[in-house]
């Protein structure tokens, strides 16, 4: 491992250490609340990173995912008696299912077809859940979930009854999401994503099948949202339709815009700052989201690429420099 | 004497058609290309050759015809497939990966035909590591060959034009394919670059490479290639050894015009 890679996992590793000793230092919900908050707008934004900054896919499905695997686990943890941990995985097998029925059938259209398809397939799901009423009990939804209970082995029974614990279980799926992630994208399976991002014709050329790296994509995202959406949503102790909220879909898209597409280390960091940030503009919610497009646009502008394409720049200009003195 | 044993078929195209709305670009083409061959195809602006190359390559779905590499059917398989299958085509307008290194640009030319597969990719196997290290020195090898290793950990992107030409042959190199189409590999070319790709083919050919070289530049075609096919209007019109092809009135009257063809056969003769 070159020098600048085993600081980078010694920083990692550091900080996941740190991110759990949190609550023994400090009991503060406020900072558990964050905590919380991050570590799911950072699989959501890992994910929506997976597909659009990997392969180049701009998605708006993921909220939908996301509120796939939160119905999904509430309705088979309430009716079903499933536990937790079961009914999040049905959730995300679920929602990954759909990813791939509807990235199958639009991509062999275009690209193009498949964001538009993933957005009106992410309003399509606020209206069933809207709507199906006899199965998500419509616009007033599930509130009042019931304290859920996680039987670990090893472990036994382990209530979630504190805020820190829900601490403790989204903090610990985001790890171990993102090292799936993290080995996908390091692998020659990332190089092949890029690949089909970068050049898609080029790389079919060369014996590149780019649907099936799209639908690896598609489908790996679809499953850690629909996951996370399965936790969270007991936190929340309520699903209605506004899970499928646009709201999301803006912070996860911010996040990997200012984080750089493609960037996995850049999308995670301002994931970070961004799930820190909403609560300190609280004084000021009605302009919360006008901020969030100057802050974007001012990134387009000024760093376009995120802070990814920014260290990509730099890369290049090193490259550069040389080849302009010797010519 | 007898005459020397015909070499193999390699590629053998059927009755290639492609229609356009009232156009048809691409005539009811039928030719073949034995192994170890450097076949030329030139012809004017129109004349059909890139959507030879499209239907050929499958990133245009043709109407009519077959075609097979090695006897193996190519037609009605997807890009990728056909790629993997031993038939590589590069593009006219040049392309690479520019935010990747030129050895990540040449690694991903061949990891899809290595037959290491997803699982043991991420499970960063001995079988993968094998295959990697393979790819690496191989890619090392072909950037050597065409004058690039100092380049081999920079990004594609500080490349110069026709840099990016030769790139893009050491691409089409990687995953060792039987037969490669280059699409106008010295269009816009310096004069110098131009006998380097020159010598490149020459020396993969040498080493067995088959070749099938879609030009405008006629010099470069007819200096390199035993052998040239001249398409007019989507349909063959002369095929034979550059001598041949020079003289051959419907070859100068379709590709150089009338009047300039009676000049340039009074000149050369």
């Amino acid at each position: 491992m070159s020098r600048a890679g085993a600081l980078r996992s010694g920083l990692a590793a550091l900080a996941i250490v740190a991110l759990f000793l949190v609550p023994r230092i400090s009991g503060n919900e406020y900072f558990l609340a964050l905590g919380v908050s991050f570590a799911t707008f950072a699989v959501l934004a890992t994910g929506l990173n997976l597909v659009y900054g990997y392969t180049g896919l701009l998605s708006f499905a993921q909220v939908g995912f996301f509120g796939i695997g939160a119905y999904t686990a509430v309705l088979l943890v309430l009716e079903r008696d499933w536990s937790v941990l079961a009914g999040a995985l049905a959730g995300g097998t679920l929602a990954a299912a759909v990813g791939l029925v509807i990235g199958y059938s639009s991509l062999r259209l275009s690209r193009h077809a498949f964001a538009i398809v993933s957005l009106s397939f992410a309003l399509l799901c606020m209206l069933v859940a809207r709507d199906w009423v006899s199965l998500t009990r419509g616009a007033m939804g599930i509130p009042g979930l019931p304290t859920p209970t996680l039987s670990l082995p090893g472990v036994g029974a382990w209530r979630l009854a504190r805020p820190a614990d829900f601490y403790y279980l989204l903090l610990s799926f985001a790890v171990v999401a993102h090292a799936l992630v993290y080995l996908v994208v390091t692998s020659r399976l990332g190089r092949a994503m890029r690949a089909v991002k970068l050049n898609e014709a080029l790389a079919q050329s060369q014996g590149v099948n780019p649907l099936a790296y799209k639908l690896l994509t598609i489908g790996l995202s679809a499953l850690l949202a629909g996951m996370v959406g399965g936790f969270f949503v007991f936190y929340l102790t309520i699903v209605d339709p506004s899970i499928f909220d646009f709201y999301y879909t803006e912070t996860m898209l911010i996040m990997v815009i200012m984080g750089g597409p493609g960037s996995f280390w850049g999308v995670l960091l301002s994931a970070a700052v961004l799930s820190a940030v909403p609560d300190l503009l609280r004084f000021t919610t009605d302009l919360r989201m006008v901020l969030y497009g100057v802050a974007l646009i001012a990134v387009m502008l000024i760093v376009p690429g995120g802070l990814g394409g920014w260290l990509e720049r730099r890369r290049l200009a090193r490259w550069r420099r040389p080849r302009a003195a010797s010519s | 004497m007898a005459p020397p044993p015909a070499p193999p078929v390699l590629l053998e195209v059927r009755g290639l058609t492609k229609r356009y709305l009232g156009l048809t670009a691409v005539d009811d083409l039928s030719f073949s290309v034995e192994s170890g061959a450097i076949v030329g195809i030139i012809g004017p602006n129109g004349s059909g050759k890139s959507t030879t190359v499209d239907c050929l390559s499958g990133f245009t779905p043709a109407d009519h015809g077959r075609w097979f590499l090695e006897g193996r059917e190519l037609s009605g398989r997807s890009p990728s497939a056909i790629a993997r299958a031993g038939l590589i085509r590069t593009f006219q307008n040049v392309r690479a990966y520019d935010e990747m290194t030129l050895l990540d640009n040449l690694c991903v030319a061949s990891q899809e035909s290595d037959g290491v597969g997803w699982l043991e990719a991420l499970g960063r196997t001995a079988g993968l590591r094998r295959a990697e290290a393979a790819a690496r020195e191989r890619g090392g090898a072909l950037l050597a060959s065409v004058g690039l290793s100092e380049y081999a950990e920079a990004p594609a992107a500080v490349l110069s034009y026709g840099q990016r030409k030769l790139l893009s042959i050491a691409a089409s190199m990687m995953a060792r394919p039987k037969l490669i189409v280059l699409d106008e590999p010295v269009a816009g070319v310096n004069p110098t670059l131009i006998r380097g790709i020159d010598a490149v083919i020459r020396a993969l050919n040498a080493q067995g490479v088959s070749f099938i070289i879609i030009e405008h530049n006629v010099e470069f075609v007819m200096s390199l290639c035993r052998r040239v096919i001249v398409l007019e209007s989507g349909a063959r019109i002369a095929d034979g050894p550059p001598a041949l092809i020079r003289s051959d009135p419907r070859v100068l009257a379709a590709y150089l015009g009338k009047t300039r063809a009676s000049e340039l056969a009074g000149g050369r003769g």
